[in-house]
């Protein structure tokens, strides 16, 4: 190897390692400002917490509020929604883009029912189903499904005309063009609905477990506030931010698995 | 009647909102084995949907094209290649598709690989390779499929000058020696001459045919030596008065 080279290759990784550590000081310095402005008095702890009250407040709930099946409620929740949001969302698209003539007539109720705030269907879906999980998923099923139909619809549209006239010169069928061509091609989008789907879950969850949850991050963070105790709002809110980027991030290696070469 | 396919008065018309628009009037043309025609005419005249019939992509037209099972492949003017596919990949494509994946055609790809030194890049991707190289692997998925009609359209158009004569001369040279028939859409005048027997010389649209040009060239060993014959010139100016390009 070229000395160049050698040097290229270390600049690469010193690059790597100075954004880690900006990352990780970007943090602490944000813990140790909140931790210093709320000891100091500067910010109201009572309203704004502090990470160590935080810290003591998420070993309090482990000991005593059964804080795990809180957080394994509400990871179900958006993991089964998630999912039958992304593969409905999957089927119907392939089903509109396979049969255009429903796509044209179903639009307007697709663009009305996307611009539609979903919330405000809450209390029909508590009488309708109950104060329990199944509530939760539908509430988070309603917000994520349309998003996940339009995005993944659209990656399916967008497919190179040329391409569509190479699988014809090919005489290849509606499934093998389907197959080989319009879904590898639309991986960008699907990724694209992954991660939006994931935060429509997320906000579907929340709203659904505010409505009508007893247990959950949700209820979690209703309580705190009905019982004027920031800390456990603080915590819930720390411990949704985690399980958002933990999801997020399996997306992200996914995303680099399927468009490594595109 | 030793002719491979023939084409009897195809006229074509498209449908729009404003009206009916005739593309191609009583087209007729008869090819024989082996042989390879150009077809040349202004651009937007229809020469692409000419292919697309004769292709039996499209089957909305009045005519009739005979022709016994013919085995027909297409070469686009885009490479096409998939970029999610590695080079080997998207040169078999064509093969499973038609679901013929043999033995022997698979041999034949990587004769194929071989003649044009690709071989290395067999597991790379198509974002890899230059505009020449992406040409060649599409010239490898047309012919492993063994066609009996080729039909090329303007396939060398979007390359460089230097691909476009190394690749031209890739898909002169195989045509030639496995006795292909084949179609070349082109609006290059030079690569009409020194690519065919014959030349079909279309006016604008509708496309209906002006003249029909033979080609003779005292050699026929590549196109560099077709590009050197006496006559270049006169065939040259012979197509550019009947494509007449300030007729309004």
């Amino acid at each position: 190897m070229s000395p160049e080279q050698k040097k290229f290759l270390k600049n690469l990784k010193l690059t790597k390692y100075k954004v880690i550590f900006l990352q990780i000081a970007i943090l602490v310095i944000f813990l140790g400002l909140w931790e210093f402005l709320t000891f100091k008095g500067i910010i109201s702890p009572f309203i704004y917490s502090s990470p160590s009250k935080i810290f003591s407040t998420i070993i309090d709930l482990i000991h005593s509020h059964n804080f795990f099946i809180h957080i394994y409620i509400t990871l179900k929740e958006v993991l089964i929604a998630f999912f039958l949001g992304i593969s409905l969302g999957f089927i119907i698209a392939l089903i509109l883009y396979e049969w255009k003539f429903l796509a044209k007539v179903i639009d307007p109720y697709l663009t009305m029912f996307n611009s539609l705030p979903k919330v405000a269907l809450g209390p029909l879906i508590i009488i309708a189903g109950g104060a329990n999980i199944k509530s939760v998923i539908l509430m988070a099923l309603l917000i994520n499904l349309i998003i996940s139909i339009i995005t993944i619809y659209n990656g399916f549209l967008c497919t190179d005309e040329y391409c569509f006239k190479l699988f014809k010169t090919l005489h290849a069928t509606k499934l093998q063009t389907l197959l080989y061509l319009v879904i590898p091609n639309s991986y960008q989008t699907i990724i694209t609905s992954l991660k939006l789907c994931l935060s429509q879950t997320l906000v579907g969850v929340l709203m659904g477990e505010f409505l009508v949850s007893k247990q959950g991050i949700g209820y979690l963070i209703v309580y705190g506030k009905q019982v004027f105790n920031l800390n456990i709002v603080m915590s819930g809110i720390i411990i949704l931010a985690l399980i958002s980027y933990i999801l997020y991030k399996f997306i992200t290696i996914l995303e680099k698995k399927l468009l490594k070469h595109i | 009647m030793n002719n491979l396919i023939e084409i009897h008065n195809i006229t074509k018309n498209y449908h729009t909102k404003e009206g009916e628009i005739s593309a191609i009037k009583d087209f007729n043309l008869n090819l024989k084995k082996g042989e390879i025609v150009s077809i040349v005419g202004p651009s937007g005249c229809g020469k692409s949907t000419l292919l697309s019939i004769i292709a039996n992509l499209d089957s909305d037209y009045q005519g009739e094209i005979i022709q016994h099972n013919l085995k027909i492949a297409y070469m686009l003017q885009n490479a096409a290649l998939l970029p999610y596919l590695t080079i080997y990949e998207n040169a078999i494509l064509g093969l499973k598709i038609n679901h013929q994946l043999t033995k022997e055609n698979l041999a034949y790809v990587d004769y194929l690989f071989d003649l044009y030194n690709l071989n290395d890049f067999k597991n790379n991707y198509p974002k890899s390779l230059s505009g020449g190289m992406k040409q060649r692997i599409a010239l490898i998925r047309t012919l492993s499929l063994k066609p009996d009609l080729l039909l090329l359209d303007e396939p060398f158009s979007a390359l460089d000058e230097q691909s476009k004569l190394i690749i031209s001369e890739d898909v002169y040279k195989i045509i030639k020696e496995k006795n292909i028939t084949a179609i070349l859409v082109t609006h290059n005048i030079e690569e009409a001459i020194y690519f065919s027997d014959k030349i079909v010389v279309l006016s604008k649209r509708p496309a209906i045919i002006k003249n029909i040009i033979s080609i003779n060239c005292e050699n026929n060993t590549s196109i560099y030596e077709r590009r050197k014959d006496p006559n270049f010139h006169k065939y040259f100016d012979t197509i550019w008065k009947d494509l007449d390009i300030n007729e309004s």
